[in-house]
């Protein structure tokens, strides 16, 4: 039978919410690829989408506004054989939390990051986002934004990213399939999920998004030039959503570790023995031989 | 002859110092010397002056340095310009007889306050500026013996000699200096070979260069005047020395204490800590130590509590500005409980301050940063030897109280070098503290301290919200006091069990108390070694939990209590009167970013007693 991935905790986001969308797609793609709950782990950051990892029966760690990321990196790089999913919102992840978003990219760690993007701040009320259009005026906004707006998947394209895609939260199965390839690629995958904030985006609805998504179809994603995958992806009348860019030749950076560190595959930071009945490993002789370059013998 | 040597040698950044450091030091270990230096230096590449001003002793391991020097050894005119008032009456000065006419204003980069007092003073004591007149003041009316290189024509036949070009020739100045040095000291060319072929390994016509230089210079020095500082009677008993700085023997302490994730991001003087484990990352059998370069602090204290939430002993190393942006993170593993370690090389603030430059400013800082209450282990070193046991009990008590540990030091622990005895490493211990073994784990259950689940073992959740046992966000009051208590009883446990958190040095009954921590120590000992009163030191090893009741007791004990520290007023004061209502009246402060010398806390220590309540120490170019 197949698990159920949902928490006993009251799921507290406004009715409607797209992340509703997003975290049955979660239980779904998670059910579908049988992800072992405790090799799983679910990080998120703050404000709504920081929720999640309390509505998902895998390991959980909600961390701070922005650094999802870096808490996830920590955790991949000191034990690789867990599955490590990020979930953020758009200001989390590129407000905040742009310098790790480009960083990892940089480093093709084999994480999934789902961007909730709702293009507004909800928990704190509706201010804008990084990804909110100039010239928009939201209900929860005084003026509109003067600031331009951030493409997500332009900047994880030139990032290094090496899978990257766009979703919508209320089509569940597309959804559901591109979260089950974001965790299927080894490598940084990016996910953009777009989704309405039913209380305080009152232009970027369900039905706006509905009139405009377009689905990808014949394209192929590997052997292309990351340029073009920005150009297919750009958002213009239409919104086309899936798999824009797949790279698998790129080496993840647990393999660049692995070539300096060659010890790191077998014996990863997290599975090594670091004490023998409560005394260090180290002896005398390893500590001499290891550090012999600062020892200094006495010249008779 | 002599037991111990004050010295300082100087040059231009990026010049060959170091170099000549390493080797010196070996030469003097390997001679069965104990050598201490510290180093000092601009935010700079290369051009801008800097020096290492050492203390070579026959008899023990120096704990500190003096002012005074009994040897100045020049690489350039800038060193003897900026040091010539350190010389001690009948010095010994090496300098290069080329720049007999230069002046101080044909040197761009010496700092015009410093132009303005050189000028003042030449005045003063009616020469002309040139560094020739300046050897001759030296000479006459300091008793300075002048060794009088020409560095240019040594460093011709040698380019004649190997058929080398001049700019690679240039780059040998180095061990004209070590030459000399050696010649005036009366080292054995066996120990110095050594110390060369040490630094040129497998560089053999390079190393076979400098030695044939070396022995040159040596044998014209020696000829000229004899080896009047041969230190005599090296009394070490080890056969063995480990020659550290700061930086690699807490390096050496994290991987001896099974830290097996560094994170960090560059700044000075933390990153060489880095840089030197990243050496020795690799083990033959048992693995390897992953260190990680991040994008900022943010990262790097994030990434640090990641990794450590699959039990992986973790710890980043910063410095005052980097902790500033890493406090949010520390906060997360304190509502978290998770077991971190941050080595903390504090530097001159605040803001980008005295980078280069030392001080003990940050306790506060360590101390209280954060919004919110959480349990924090403070622990402070005061030398090489305390800093290598505390790097390794850092992890201890992090894991054993399942909270964050501040490793606190500074920029003159960092970056001195020092021969100290090799650690013993069997025998030291390593405590995982509680760790999970059961079914329905909650994460937070029981406590104070919960048993700990590692990501990879068992379902579990964490969150920087106040949390229930389980770690699911939860606002109800009474969950909040429970978790709140539960953490911070903690501390109060970690009071209860750990040991030597403030140690006395001195006579039972002293009547005069110096307070301090961290580096201010081996002067401090140094000092109170020679005064004629009684002294007693109360050496703080940890902050937090406070020692109370032990400072308490040694405090009342004292009629005269006095903190040393680097800061403009000392923190330890402030932290002593929070914690015990005791008020510290006199202060001896140095906030210029150098050193604190054994000769001049001497004279400030007598001012003291004779009635001063602030001294404000000056010394050091």
């Amino acid at each position: 039978m197949a698990r159920d991935y949902g928490t006993e905790n009251w799921i507290d986001w406004c009715p409607g919410c797209g992340n509703f969308g997003i975290v049955s797609s979660v239980y779904r793609a998670f059910s579908e690829l049988e992800v072992e709950p405790e090799n799983t782990v679910v990080v998120s950051g703050i404000g709504c989408s920081g929720k999640m990892p309390h509505f998902i029966d895998v390991n959980g760690v909600h961390t701070l506004h922005g650094r999802a990321i870096p808490f996830a990196t920590g955790i991949k790089m000191a034990d690789p054989k867990l599955k490590v999913v990020v979930n953020g919102g758009d200001g989390d992840l590129l407000g905040i939390g742009a310098g790790h978003f480009v960083a990892l990219g940089r480093r093709n760690l084999d994480v999934l990051v789902m961007m909730h993007d709702n293009r507004v701040y909800g928990l704190t009320k509706g201010q804008a986002s990084p990804t909110l259009p100039r010239d928009t005026k939201t209900k929860a906004l005084n003026t509109p934004s003067i600031q331009d707006a951030v493409e997500p998947l332009a900047l994880a394209l030139t990032s290094g990213y090496t899978h990257v895609a766009r979703s919508f939260a209320m089509d569940s199965d597309h959804l559901k399939e591109s979260i089950k390839d974001g965790m299927e690629h080894e490598g940084a995958a990016f996910l953009n999920i777009l989704q309405p904030c039913v209380t305080y985006n009152d232009i970027h609805t369900s039905e706006y998004f509905n009139e405009r998504i377009d689905k990808l179809e014949d394209w192929d994603p590997e052997d292309i030039d990351p340029t073009e995958a920005m150009d297919r992806s750009r958002i213009d009348e239409e919104i086309p959503i899936g798999l824009f860019y797949r790279d698998t030749e790129t080496p993840t950076f647990e393999e660049r570790i692995a070539e300096q560190l060659p010890s790191y595959q077998e014996k990863a930071p997290a599975e090594q023995d670091i004490e023998k009945n409560g005394k260090t490993i180290l002896d005398q002789e390893t500590f001499r031989s290891k550090f012999k370059g600062n020892l200094i013998r006495k010249e008779k | 002859m002599t037991e111990k040597l004050n010295m300082i040698l100087g040059g231009a950044q990026g010049s060959g110092l170091e170099t000549t450091i390493q080797i010196l030091s070996t030469a003097f270990a390997s001679s069965g010397n104990g050598f201490l230096a510290d180093r000092e230096y601009f935010s700079n590449i290369k051009g801008r002056h800097s020096y290492a001003h050492a203390k070579i002793s026959a008899e023990d391991i120096p704990r500190s340095i003096d002012s005074k020097i009994g040897l100045l050894g020049c690489m350039d005119a800038e060193t003897l310009f900026t040091h010539f008032e350190d010389l001690v009456d009948g010095g010994y000065l090496i300098y290069d007889t080329s720049t007999e006419d230069k002046t101080q204003d044909s040197i761009k980069s010496i700092e015009d306050p410093l132009r303005e007092r050189l000028e003042e003073r030449f005045n003063e004591i009616g020469i002309d500026g040139t560094i020739s007149s300046l050897v001759e003041y030296l000479k006459e009316e300091k008793n300075v013996e002048v060794i009088e290189l020409d560095y240019p024509s040594i460093l011709e036949d040698i380019q004649k000699e190997f058929d080398i070009s001049s700019s690679q020739a240039s780059r040998y100045v180095s061990s004209i200096l070590i030459g000399a040095v050696t010649g005036l000291m009366g080292l054995e060319k066996e120990q110095v070979d050594k110390g060369i072929e040490r630094k040129f390994e497998g560089k053999e016509k390079i190393a076979k260069q400098n030695i044939f230089l070396v022995e040159k210079v040596n044998e014209m020095v020696r000829e000229e005047h004899g080896s009047p500082l041969k230190l005599e009677g090296a009394k070490l008993d080890e056969d063995e020395l480990l020659m550290v700085n700061g930086n690699e023997i807490i390096g050496m302490g994290k991987i001896t204490g099974g830290m097996r994730f560094q994170s960090y991001y560059p700044i000075t003087p933390a990153a060489d800590e880095s840089f030197f484990i990243e050496q020795h990352a690799s083990f033959e059998d048992e693995g390897s130590v992953l260190v990680f370069q991040t994008e900022d602090e943010l990262a790097a204290i994030t990434s640090c509590i990641g990794a450590a939430l699959t039990g992986t002993r973790s710890a980043t190393a910063t410095s005052g500005p980097g902790f500033a942006l890493m406090v949010e993170g520390l906060g997360w593993a304190g509502i978290n409980e998770v077991p971190i370690v941050i080595t903390y090389y504090q530097r001159g603030g605040p803001s980008t301050g005295q980078p280069t430059r030392g001080s003990q400013d940050d306790l506060m800082n360590v101390l209280y940063s954060s919004h919110g209450n959480f349990p924090r282990i403070v622990l402070v070193s005061g030398d090489h030897e305390e800093a290598f046991d505390d790097a390794v009990k850092a992890f201890n008590l992090a894991e054993k109280y399942q909270t964050p540990v501040i490793h606190l030091m500074d920029k003159f622990l960092a970056n001195i070098v020092k021969t100290i005895p090799v650690p013993e490493i069997e025998g030291k211990k390593i405590d995982r503290g509680k760790l999970f073994d059961r079914k329905d784990y909650k994460r937070f259950a029981d406590g104070p301290i919960s048993e700990r689940g590692f990501l990879g073992s068992e379902v579990m959740w964490y969150t920087g919200s106040e949390h229930d046992a389980e770690g699911n966000v939860s606002e109800d009051p009474e969950n909040r006091i429970r978790m709140h208590e539960k953490r911070m009883k903690k501390l109060k446990i970690a009071g209860e069990e750990m040991d030597d958190r403030a140690i006395y040095f001195g006579p039972e009954e002293a009547e005069n108390l110096i307070v301090g921590w961290g580096s201010v120590k081996g002067a401090i000992l140094d000092a109170i070694d020679e005064m004629k009163e009684d002294f007693g030191y109360l050496h703080f090893r940890c902050f937090s939990p406070f020692p109370a009741k032990k400072v308490s007791s040694i405090l009342e004990k004292s009629e005269v209590v006095i903190a040393v520290e680097h800061s403009y007023s000392p923190r330890v004061s402030e932290v002593v009167s929070l914690k015990t209502g005791y008020q510290i009246e006199k202060e001896v402060v140095k906030f210029t970013g150098r050193p604190i010398y054994r000769d001049e806390l001497i004279d400030s220590l007598v001012n003291i007693i004779e009635g001063s309540d602030r001294e404000v120490l000056k010394h050091g170019p």
